[in-house]
């Protein structure tokens, strides 16, 4: 991502380049002989610096091809020819300048490349590397192929590349090959070689990590070997000889191949108005009389790429006479990017805030159908929904999804629930999210006692965006349902009449006794000033009595499950103490009981007890004195429990019920989180069962 | 080969780009959000509506030598909302504590906020302090210099800004940009994720560079 974000700025960047960029125009002269190997013995100031050029040049670039035939250069890669040819060419530069050498010289066996720079310009010239790349015998040698050198200069990237490629009369694809070789062989400098280093200088090019140019101007120069085809010797001559150099051009090999695209793409070359430059009699200016008598052809050219390059002219020079080639020269007028340092700053701000723009427009957006939910009036064991609608409201799809506050682990309290609580939203959709709130045994206590509230603040995180905080809040109904024994016992009037600040001081008044009472005397009253407690709660007094009263001859009671709906009457019944008889069958009766007793906060037979209760349970004396340490309200309700069962067991004739079944019962009531005691449990709560 | 010349390849202004993660923090109604509007959008709404949740909104700010990426986490100011500030300024490089001038209480609930970051931030954490809505100084309650010896104290970079004139706000995002360390070292540290980290307590601080 990070990436192509560089990438666009660099895009931009480049694009937007004329607007910071100033160019300065650069005379470059450039020239490509194949000497045939010839020594140098004659001056070639015809050839670097004829009459007609007033103007010295800025930049020189010389190529040389057969430069030296000899073994040695082959083999060794010396040549005692390059000195001499240096010499030659440093007396024959243009007298009105002085010149510095950008590299002293790039040569490949034959090929040889020399650059030279004004002096005082070679002060802006940078990162100067040249390569070579063979495609002669086995497609290595050097006797074919290219050398280049390529430097910035101000903030352009200039480059020069001088090549000889193979010749063939008939087989025109040959110098193609040649091209391409070099093209994608052709490495640059000193450097290691990684890939993205390894650059073919006729593509543009990013040279190096920092630089957003290209490479921006490539000057392409050499014998490049392509003949004239379909056209006869005489034929050839004929139309030289009458100056028709334009209709022998339909023939050049090059001209052709480069129209049907082939070869030298985005290369520009300039119109050809001297006569070929090969092949003469060395020493004249005489057409090839030798055995072969070769067809004239302009092997030597020169051609280029790049933007802001004006060709002055483009020549051939007949006063060089020593080879059976004519040297080539060409003059540039190229403009050299200047960059504006302030402008370019500018763009670059103006590239990064309309960046910024773009990334904050397409950041995700969602709408959401409301910040706040409220559930009302909640009641124990009964689920109440809401939806929230998200919409994506953006310019791109949005993943959401509901992240934990700090310090949580889940991302809602425990009686929230809310589905999907992630999920991808396209364009322009909505997704509808369910939030439903349930009370049960684990959240109902400290709801009741006021501890708790229905109060949660959602996060709803928008993936690569921000974020939004959904709050829930409701009011929930106190149960006596999850209330402890204690507070029930001192709760005279159905929980829905008291107040819910009194229900809170009846709670911590009854958490405060209960710890009284268990750590002093049992026996010992309370606080007298108050009214006496309740010997067991109500409600539990309500649904055992009315299980007497109508359930005690029930086949299946308590193994029968109830309906849940009865069972919410039933439990409102309670809290609301009418109406009087209790709604729904006596199974449904029977279950809200099993789950009064399962809900309780603290067990009848409390949590500090438990293990006392399990290890006395086979001994019916000790099972009596424990007993008797329970909570006063505690061991009254577990004495008329097991008062009850004893009651039904009476009853078992009709109801079917016998001790074990009834004991499991009653110990799962409140203890079901230990199962793994249950089977001496269940002993132990039917020998105290009997023991009553 | 031959590498010679005398000069050196020219650097563009984007050399390098650091990534920070900056969070706002401060009483309700201080002009937090309004600050990022203004500094991203260069807009002021005299009714802006009240943050409920945490807005996200990126910008950059060019330097000499680099370019300074914020990642800018914008949080609400409600106090029913305080439990939850913590998931932004963890892992956050920067602070802007914002107060609003005319509204002494403001000013007291931004020295919790920065003693909070000081206290349960990452300890490199660069806070400045921005007494906001400078324009309307007929109302001023918390004098300049009062805050000004105060940021001293503790060493924050303190502004008087104004989302509605737009003073102060570029400055004060800029001078945060200066004061973050842009090392090389400080740029490997950087996990590229900018959404909010739940996994890590502390994340140290330091630039994003790459
Ligand atoms: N005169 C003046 N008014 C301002 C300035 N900045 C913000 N306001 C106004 O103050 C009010 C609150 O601004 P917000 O940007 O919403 O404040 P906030 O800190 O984001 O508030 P929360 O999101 O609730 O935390 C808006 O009505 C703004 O128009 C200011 O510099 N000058
Ligand atoms: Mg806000």
């Amino acid at each position: 991502m990070e990436s192509s974000r560089d990438n666009h700025i660099k895009l931009q960047m480049r694009e937007r380049e004329s607007d910071y960029t100033n160019l300065q125009p650069y005379r470059i002269f450039c020239g490509t002989w194949n000497v045939n190997g010839q020594q140098a013995s004659e001056a070639i100031n015809e050839w670097l610096c004829p009459a007609e050029d007033s103007e010295p040049p800025d930049i020189y670039a010389i190529g040389f091809q057969e430069l030296d035939l000899s073994k040695n250069a082959y083999i060794f890669s010396e040549s005692v020819r390059e000195e001499d040819w240096y010499k030659r060419i440093k007396e024959a530069l243009h007298p009105k300048a002085k010149y510095k050498k950008v590299v002293k010289l790039v040569r490949l066996v034959g090929m040889m490349l020399v650059v030279f720079i004004r002096k005082g310009l070679e002060l802006e010239i940078y990162d100067v590397m040249s390569g070579t790349v063979g495609t002669g015998i086995m497609g290595v040698m050097g006797n074919k192929g290219g050398v280049a050198v390529r430097f910035g200069l101000r903030d352009s990237t200039l480059c020069f590349v001088n090549s000889h490629l193979a010749a063939h009369t008939v087989e025109f694809e040959r110098p193609h090959t040649d091209f391409k070789d070099i093209n994608s062989r052709m490495l640059f400098g000193n450097r290691t070689i990684s890939d993205h280093e390894l650059v073919p200088c006729f593509f543009f090019f990013f040279s190096s990590e920092n630089s957003l140019l290209f490479c921006s101007i490539v000057i392409w120069l050499g014998d490049l070997n392509y003949r004239l085809s379909d056209i006869d010797n005489d034929a050839c001559k004929k139309l030289i000889s009458d100056g028709r150099l334009q209709e022998l051009m339909k023939y050049d090999q090059l001209v052709r191949q480069i129209s049907q695209k082939n070869v030298f793409l985005d290369y520009l070359e300039g119109k050809i108005s001297f006569i070929p430059t090969y092949k003469y009699d060395p020493g004249t200016d005489t057409w090839d009389t030798s055995e072969k008598c070769r067809t004239p052809a302009w092997c030597d050219r020169i051609l280029w790429r790049g933007s802001n390059v004006g060709q002055l002219c483009y020549r051939s020079h007949m006063a060089c006479k020593l080879s059976d080639h004519k040297p080539v020269s060409s003059i540039f007028e190229s403009g050299i990017k200047v960059i504006d340092r302030a402008k370019q700053r500018q763009v670059y701000e103006d590239v990064m805030k309309q960046l910024d723009k773009w990334e904050n427009e397409f950041l995700p957006q969602v709408e959401v159908s409301t910040m706040e939910i409220k559930f009302k009036d909640i009641k124990f064991i009964e689920q109440k929904k809401e939806i929230l609608v998200v919409s994506n409201t953006g310019q791109v799809p949005v993943q959401f999804e509901f992240i934990p506050k700090p310090s949580d682990t889940n991302f809602c309290e425990p009686w929230l629930s809310v589905e999907p609580s992630k999920a991808v939203i396209s364009v322009g959709a909505k997704c509808e999210v369910h939030l439903s709130v349930y009370v049960n045994k684990d959240t109902g206590p400290s709801l009741n006692s006021g501890k708790a509230r229905i109060e949660d603040i959602l996060v709803l995180h928008l993936d690569g965006g921000k974020d939004l905080f959904i709050t829930v809040s409701g009011n929930y109904i106190p149960s006596s349902f999850s209330s402890s024994i204690e507070t029930l016992v001192r709760m005279f009037k159905p929980v829905t009449d008291v107040e819910t600040g009194s229900l809170i001081e009846i709670v911590s008044a009854s958490t405060s006794l209960q710890h009284l009472i268990l750590t002093i005397d049992q026996a010992s009253s309370p606080n007298p000033s108050e009214d006496p407690p309740l010997d067991i709660p109500k409600e539990i007094w309500r649904l055992v009595d009315h299980l007497y009263k109508y359930g005690m001859e029930q086949d299946e009671l308590f193994r029968q499950p109830g309906l849940h709906s009865e069972i919410q009457l039933i439990r409102d019944c309670l809290d609301q103490g009418k109406p009087r008889l209790l709604p729904g069958s006596v199974h449904s009766v029977a279950e809200a009981l099993l789950l009064f007793l399962e809900v309780l906060p603290e067990p009848v037979v409390p949590y500090e007890h438990y293990d006392l209760c399990l290890h006395v349970c086979d001994n019916f004396t000790q099972a009596k004195q424990v007993l008797q340490r329970l909570p006063t309200s505690h061991r009254n309700v577990f004495k008329y429990i097991c008062a009850f069962l004893r009651e039904l067991l009476k009853h078992s004739a009709s109801n079917f019920l016998d001790a074990r079944f009834l004991g499991e019962l009653h110990l799962n009531g409140h203890q079901s989180s230990r199962t793994a005691h249950q089977t001496r449990a269940d002993h132990r709560s039917s020998l105290l069962c009997d023991a009553f | 080969m031959a590498n010679q010349g005398g000069a050196q390849r020219p650097n563009g202004p984007q050399s390098k780009i650091c990534q920070f993660k900056l969070v706002l923090l401060g009483e309700s109604a201080v002009g937090k959000s309004s600050l990022v509007l203004r500094f991203v959008k260069g807009q002021f709404h005299e009714y802006q509506e009240s943050t409920i949740g945490a807005a996200f909104l990126t910008q950059t700010v060019c330097l000499d030598d680099t370019t300074v990426k914020f990642e800018i986490w914008d949080t609400a100011g409600q106090e029913r909302y305080h439990s939850l500030a913590p998931m932004y300024y963890r892992g956050a490089q920067a602070a802007i504590v914002v107060y609003d001038i005319t509204n002494q209480d403001t000013f007291g609930r931004a020295k919790t906020w920065v003693r909070e970051l000081q206290r349960q931030a990452s300890p490199n954490i660069v806070i400045a302090l921005a007494g906001n809505k400078a324009d309307l100084a007929n109302k001023r309650m918390v004098e300049y210099e009062e805050a000004q010896a105060y940021a001293e104290e503790n060493s924050l970079l303190f502004m008087e800004t104004s989302a509605k004139t737009a003073m102060n706000v570029n400055d004060i995002f800029l001078a945060i940009a200066k004061k973050l360390p842009k090392n090389e070292q400080a740029g490997q540290q950087q996990s590229r994720q900018r959404g909010v980290d739940l996994s890590q307590e502390n994340q140290p601080s330091g630039g994003c560079c790459k």
